[in-house]
């Protein structure tokens, strides 16, 4: 296979793996050693000619190379049935409707997250229940870890350079969950945002980490504690709106199909009830009412509100179609909502997992 | 073993740095900011202008979170000096 990769000649373990270190070629923690072995099995798994890009990487634009990203694949400790789904995250994160630009380098918390749909989910063994934002699971973790080092070493979004996260949270290391398909009344994800029933793909949504929302009893108790989570004034939605996102776990999606709540009820509730008067965010102070107003003078949304009047309710998105649903975790009390960066970007893109020709 | 590395070579080609500007007075200095606090930016336009006698060019990014468009850097770069806006 014809690589074109620098590479180095080790003979010590231990010295290979200080050596990534020292480099600046990894994330904190140590990494799988990518032998040129390992990366050809990577690349062969895909059939994919090596030096087909996928483009720049932001902020740096460093090209996203198969062989690159397979090099990365394996640091993240992928196998090759991994790579196929590293690369559909990929292509989703440098979708300019994700302005990974953006995200890379914002001050705001926000990483993205992955969303595995699909057949292949439960093949290659990825969590889509108890503890699905946690660890324990391979595919889970390299996947996630993969991409992170991707963006790492061809991006180049470092914490002391480029990437200038006030606080980030944990899953810069890894941020990767597949959503539970069986026990689910509902469509998931990926057939919602146009892709076919049975099919494998990839969601990337740039957000904040998973905020618990003690979530039980009747449909109606559970959309007045989602709708109060949703609308926190620290959240960058509730100020620039964007998108945001609620996980469930299947005992709630269960309760709420029971009485006849499909998905998309449960989104539009959401929409309607997740809002705080205007009056709420301009007590935030003038940079807060500021970015309303901004959004509203750069013409990005079509408002529904009259955003002169103190009395006004705000949604925390412009429309209900912002709001994702997605059914994870055990069977349990507790969901989550994940907020958005809010209108600068990060917003969810959806791509198919192309496998591998038999 | 054979490691292969995860980075592309470094860049060899930078771009020749402009000269440092020793004053602004009658220079032309373009102004970039993304509208974010349209108050701040005016003010440091007059700043420049009334007191230290420079020609300013205001040029508004689209987006605050996204590389500035190639016709809005190639236009700054005509200047002979840039002041971006970055953050709030």
């Amino acid at each position: 296979m014809n690589l074109v990769s620098e590479s180095l000649s080790l003979d010590d373990y231990d010295e290979a793996v200080e050596l990534f270190f020292e480099r600046g070629w990894t994330d904190g923690l140590p990494v799988v050693l990518p032998t040129r072995r390992r990366v050809e099995a990577m690349i062969a798994h895909t059939g994919r000619d090596p030096q087909e890009s996928l483009g720049p990487i932001p902020p740096k634009g460093g090209e996203a190379t198969i062989e690159k990203l397979a090099i990365n694949a394996v640091m993240g400790g992928c196998r090759p049935e991994h790579f196929p789904v590293v690369l559909a995250a990929m292509e989703a994160m440098m979708d300019p409707a994700h302005n990974l630009n953006g995200v890379s380098q914002t001050t705001h918390m926000c990483v993205s997250l992955i969303i595995v749909n699909g057949p292949i989910a439960r093949e290659l063994g990825f969590n889509s229940r108890d503890g699905v934002f946690g660890n324990g699971y391979r595919s889970n973790a390299a996947v996630g870890r993969a991409a992170r080092l991707a963006l790492w070493n061809l991006g180049g979004a470092v914490p002391w350079d480029t990437d200038k996260s006030t606080l980030s949270h944990p899953g810069e290391y890894a941020f990767c969950i597949a959503e539970e398909e069986e026990d689910n009344p509902w469509p998931p994800l990926h057939v919602e945002r146009g892709r076919a029933p049975g099919s494998d793909a990839v969601t990337v949504f740039a957000c904040e980490g998973p905020h618990s929302v003690f979530c039980y009893g009747t449909p109606e108790e559970m959309l007045h504690v989602l709708t109060d989570s949703m609308c926190s004034l620290g959240n960058n939605n509730m100020h620039v709106m964007g998108q945001t996102l609620v996980t469930l776990n299947p005992l709630n999606a269960e309760e709420f199909a029971k009485r006849g709540w499909s998905k998309d009820d449960v989104r539009h509730y959401l929409w309607e009830h997740a809002r705080r008067p205007l009056s709420d965010v301009r007590a935030c102070g003038v940079v807060h009412e500021q970015f309303r107003k901004m959004e509203r003078d750069a013409g990005r949304y079509p408002l529904r509100y009259d955003l002169d009047n103190p009395t006004t309710r705000l949604p925390v998105t412009p429309t209900p179609e912002d709001i994702h649903i997605v059914v994870a975790g055990g069977r349990s009390y507790f969901a989550a909502v994940l907020p958005g960066w809010g209108g600068f970007g990060g917003f969810a893109v959806t791509r198919p997992i192309l496998r591998p020709a038999r | 073993m054979e490691i292969l590395v995860p980075v592309w070579p470094a860049g060899s080609s930078h771009r020749p740095t402009k000269q440092r500007l020793r004053d602004v007075h009658g220079a032309r200095i373009a102004l970039v900011d993304d509208n974010l606090d349209i108050p701040f930016t005016t003010h440091l336009e007059l700043l420049l202008v009334e007191r230290h006698g420079a020609k300013v060019e205001r040029l508004v990014k689209p987006s605050g979170t996204a590389p500035s468009p190639r016709d809005l850097i190639d236009d700054a770069a005509t200047a002979q000096a840039a002041i971006v806006g970055i953050g709030l």
